[in-house]
């Protein structure tokens, strides 16, 4: 298992390398230049080309990959270009609203899609199993912004019982905290809800039809006990596959929901670096989601040996 | 252990306390609240320098934390303000300024006239204005503590006009230790001598920044007015939040979670009027002006022709109406000079007048010598107005036969590719939109898009002589009589060179909470004292 491990993460090595050239390439292509933005509207190309200059924009662009790769190695994820200051901060000051967020959505959305798709799965063919199916339908096809608009205007606007927007930390109290988090941990849940409720339903499906689960009803085994000791833990792998699929949808999603409600995160720190072209900061957010997806994928894995002992590394 | 009704009362009572404690004391610190301003403006703050960037919201956080030597008031009239006595000479050549009694940094220290000078040769360095009051400069000096002499080689009518002007970069002053720094490098430590102060503890780049009441700023004693007058602050924070969607700005201030919102979009004031507890002002009544520039550069509008066609082909309306819909957040200007201001005049606007005539603007093509080559119009899509006008003029350019090509972009790209000095077909461009503040637009010094320097200028890069000799005419021009004079020349030869064109003026109405009251109306800058939260 430890050399498993191990093997994985040095495979991650070359993933990364080719992220990092990918996300360096793309962004250094695309039209776009930081100095005349920093410049501002009135500035003279004089001024741009003086900028560009300082920041060493008018280098050749294999020394400027050189330079990012050299500090990259040395766990360096560079300065960004308009507030001066290491990217590494500026990750670590927007991280634990991203990180709530994350973390409440996926919490949210296990809990209500593992329960609606077990649920639809027992009573497959009825008016539950159509009503949980409609909504899943209904959770892929809403966009993120919609829903987002619609549940402000219902629980912040109207009946005030939430906030339309903002963070407040932790360590402001449970209760500040959750508050804001409700709505858009509903809003960015509801995708994935609706997403690992399908999968859940159909590998319950399958797994209800074994012969195993019919003895075990046989046996005289309750209703409870037999859907998740028995049916849940053996549909349990593909569930757990999409739900790490999920986290890299979740990332993306991110960004929008934290547009919608103002929530100072990542999300809405690599958009403001992408309007301003302010490359250290899209490289670095890049780099370290794209090592935030390579983990999950392999805590997955790893995961299979405990829901499925005949699963070996 | 047994668990019992009891013990299950008593664990959820002490959870919740857990939980709630915070919040309580929390809701004690809100008190504070009552006189802490939560506002959204209309972007980021791109960075602390107000010198280094022309980018607005600089200078609105530069009005906050910095002080200027001279500020205008809301009739456009320059007034001393950090300066108490000042003279200018009978030749106009010396100006002698005396800063007033107990201006101090944020740290403690004193203003002197060393930071002064120092702080109006940075800012001279980077700004427009400064630059030529600059070069028209024998001498500027620290005289003693408190006076700052500056000598002029030749006489110049708007030496005070520039250190007042509200147009980035405006003349902040600065400790000398900041301002000797390279006008090429931002300066990212924050010590002004304005009426608030920078909590760094509490800002957050890119999310929110806090700006506390500054207790050692010493006022004037005339009322405020524009940036000029007394600047008492009757709050104690003004937060500046920043929230990207407008939509979730105005939910927000629907429900009291923020106070002031700068720019409502049109399309959702009807939301906003039907609240009772927001009110909508017009702060700004000249807005922006919309412009549309050519690049001199290449064919076709290397040609005069060419360029006078854009005038009978633009229908201000149809672009104004396309994204403000309400006429009365809108107005057609046929004048060089921003409608409203003093310089607004009607010389040479006969095309203006008429309906767009694009039969006129095709034979003004064919004269040209346009054959349907390939027109290149760069379309900023992230931008409303910008993205609509784009389309409208398209279509306004096809009327006249033009083979135009719509190339969507974001205004960061816009921005970059404006720069290109390369024909279309090589990474450079024909047509962009974008816009200026109305005071800019309604200043032939103000404003970068005023010359017509031409490779030197600004984007488009027009040239014209008479212009530039009237432009400077108008800067040495001492009385607003001669300049109104000077403004119609200027304007009746622009129009036929055609610098840019236009496609329409408009504001956008500011949206507060009902208990925020006597908010200073300003063009180009939303001061924060005299405002109560009541």
């Amino acid at each position: 298992m430890i050399a498993y491990i191990v093997r994985r993460l040095l495979s991650t090595v070359p993933v990364m390398f080719i992220v990092a050239v990918c996300v360096f390439l793309l962004l250094h292509l695309a039209p776009g230049d930081p100095a005349a933005i920093m410049a501002g509207d009135n500035a003279t190309p004089q001024n741009i080309a003086q900028i560009r200059q300082k920041l060493g924009l008018d280098e050749p662009l294999w020394r400027q990959f050189g330079t990012w790769m050299f500090s990259l190695a040395s766990g360096d994820l560079g300065e960004s270009m308009f507030w001066r200051t290491s990217v590494t901060t500026l990750i670590g000051q927007r991280a634990e609203p991203t990180i709530s967020l994350a973390i409440t959505t996926i919490i949210f959305a296990v809990v209500i899609a593992i329960t609606l798709g077990v649920v639809a799965a027992w009573k497959a063919g009825t008016g539950i199993d159509r009503f949980v199916m409609g909504f899943a339908v209904m959770g892929f096809s809403v966009p993120v912004f919609v829903v987002g608009y619609l549940l402000i205007y219902c629980f912040a606007i109207w009946l005030r019982w939430l906030p339309v927007q903002g963070y407040t930390p932790i360590e402001e109290g449970l209760g500040p905290w959750l508050r804001n988090l409700v709505l858009p941990t509903i809003t960015l849940g509801l995708v994935y809800v609706a997403l690992i409720a399908r999968i859940t339903r159909a590998t319950m499906l399958d797994v209800l039809a074994e012969d195993y689960m019919r003895t075990a009803r046989a046996k005289g085994v309750a209703t409870a006990p037999m859907l998740l000791k028995h049916a849940l833990k053996n549909a349990a792998v593909p569930i757990v596959t999409v739900i790490g699929i999920g986290v890299a949808l979740l990332i993306g999603g991110v960004v929008i929901t934290e547009t919608v409600f103002n929530i100072p995160g990542i999300g809405r720190l690599v958009v403001d670096a992408i309007q301003r072209r302010d490359y250290p900061i899209i490289q670095g957010v890049i780099m370290v989601f794209s090592g935030i997806y390579v983990l999950v994928n392999l805590l997955v894995d790893l995961s299979y040996t405990f829901f499925d002992p005949r699963i070996r590394y | 252990m047994k668990t019992t009704r009891r013990s299950v009362l008593t664990n959820t009572a002490a959870a919740a306390a857990i939980i709630g404690a915070p919040a309580i004391a929390k809701g004690q610190v809100r008190r504070g609240e009552q006189r802490t301003i939560r506002a959204v403006m209309h972007g980021d703050i791109p960075t602390f320098d107000p010198i280094w960037t022309t980018a607005n919201m600089s200078a609105y956080h530069g009005g906050m934390v910095y002080d200027t030597l001279f500020g205008i008031d809301a009739d456009s009239s320059v007034k001393p303000q950090m300066v108490g006595k000042y003279d200018v000479s009978a030749d106009q050549l010396t100006y002698t300024m005396e800063l007033r009694d107990g201006l101090k940094w944020h740290d403690g220290t004193a203003v002197t006239a060393r930071d002064c000078v120092a702080s109006l040769r940075r800012w001279s360095a980077r700004d427009g204005a400064g630059q030529i009051l600059m070069s028209r400069a024998k001498d500027l000096v620290a005289k003693d503590e408190k006076t700052i002499v500056l000598t002029m080689k030749e006489r110049w009518g708007l030496v005070l006009d520039s250190l007042a002007k509200t147009a980035t970069p405006v003349c902040f002053m600065m400790r000398e230790k900041e301002a000797m720094t390279d006008p090429m490098q931002k300066i990212d430590t924050v010590v002004g001598s304005g009426p608030f102060t920078l909590n760094m503890a509490e800002t957050k780049p890119g999310s929110q920044y806090v700006y506390d009441k500054n207790p050692n700023y010493v006022p004037r004693s005339d009322a405020a007015s524009g940036i000029a007058g007394g600047k008492i602050v009757k709050v104690d924070r003004v937060i500046y939040q920043v929230m990207p969607d407008s939509q979730t700005a105005v939910a927000a201030l629907q429900t009291g979670e923020i106070d002031f919102l700068e720019l409502v979009p049109i399309d959702l004031v009807g939301q906003l009027q039907s609240d009772k507890n927001v009110k909508l002002e017009m702060l700004n009544v000249l807005g922006q002006v919309g412009l549309i520039r050519v690049n001199y550069l290449h064919p076709p509008f290397n040609n005069v022709k060419a360029r006078q066609a854009m005038l009978y082909l633009i229908n201000q309306e149809n672009h104004m109406k396309a994204t403000f819909a309400d006429a009365k957040y809108y107005r057609q200007c046929g004048s060089l000079f921003t409608c409203g201001t003093a310089m607004e005049n009607d010389a040479n606007t006969d095309w203006f007048k008429g309906k767009p005539n694009y039969a006129k603007a095709k034979q003004l093509f064919a004269e040209a010598g346009y054959k349907g080559e390939e027109v290149t119009l760069l379309q900023a899509t992230n931008i409303d107005y910008m993205r609509n006008s784009a389309d409208i003029l398209a279509q306004e350019l096809r009327q006249a036969g033009v083979n135009v090509k719509v190339i969507p972009m974001d205004w960061s790209g816009v921005v970059t590719r404006r720069a290109v000095k390369t024909p279309p077909d090589q990474g450079g461009w024909n047509i962009f939109l974008t816009s200026a503040g109305g005071p800019a637009v309604g200043h032939p010094i103000a404003l970068g898009a005023h010359a017509a320097s031409g490779d030197k200028g600004w984007f488009g890069w027009p040239a014209d002589a008479k212009h530039e000799e009237l432009r400077n005419a108008w800067a040495l021009a001492t009385t607003i009589e001669e300049r109104k004079k000077i403004a119609v020349e200027m304007q009746a030869n622009a129009w036929n060179f055609v610098p840019h064109v236009y496609f329409g003026q408009w504001t956008q109405p500011a949206a507060m909470r009902t208990n925020i009251t006597n908010m200073l109306r300003m063009a180009e800058m939303v001061p924060w004292w005299n405002v109560e939260k009541v």
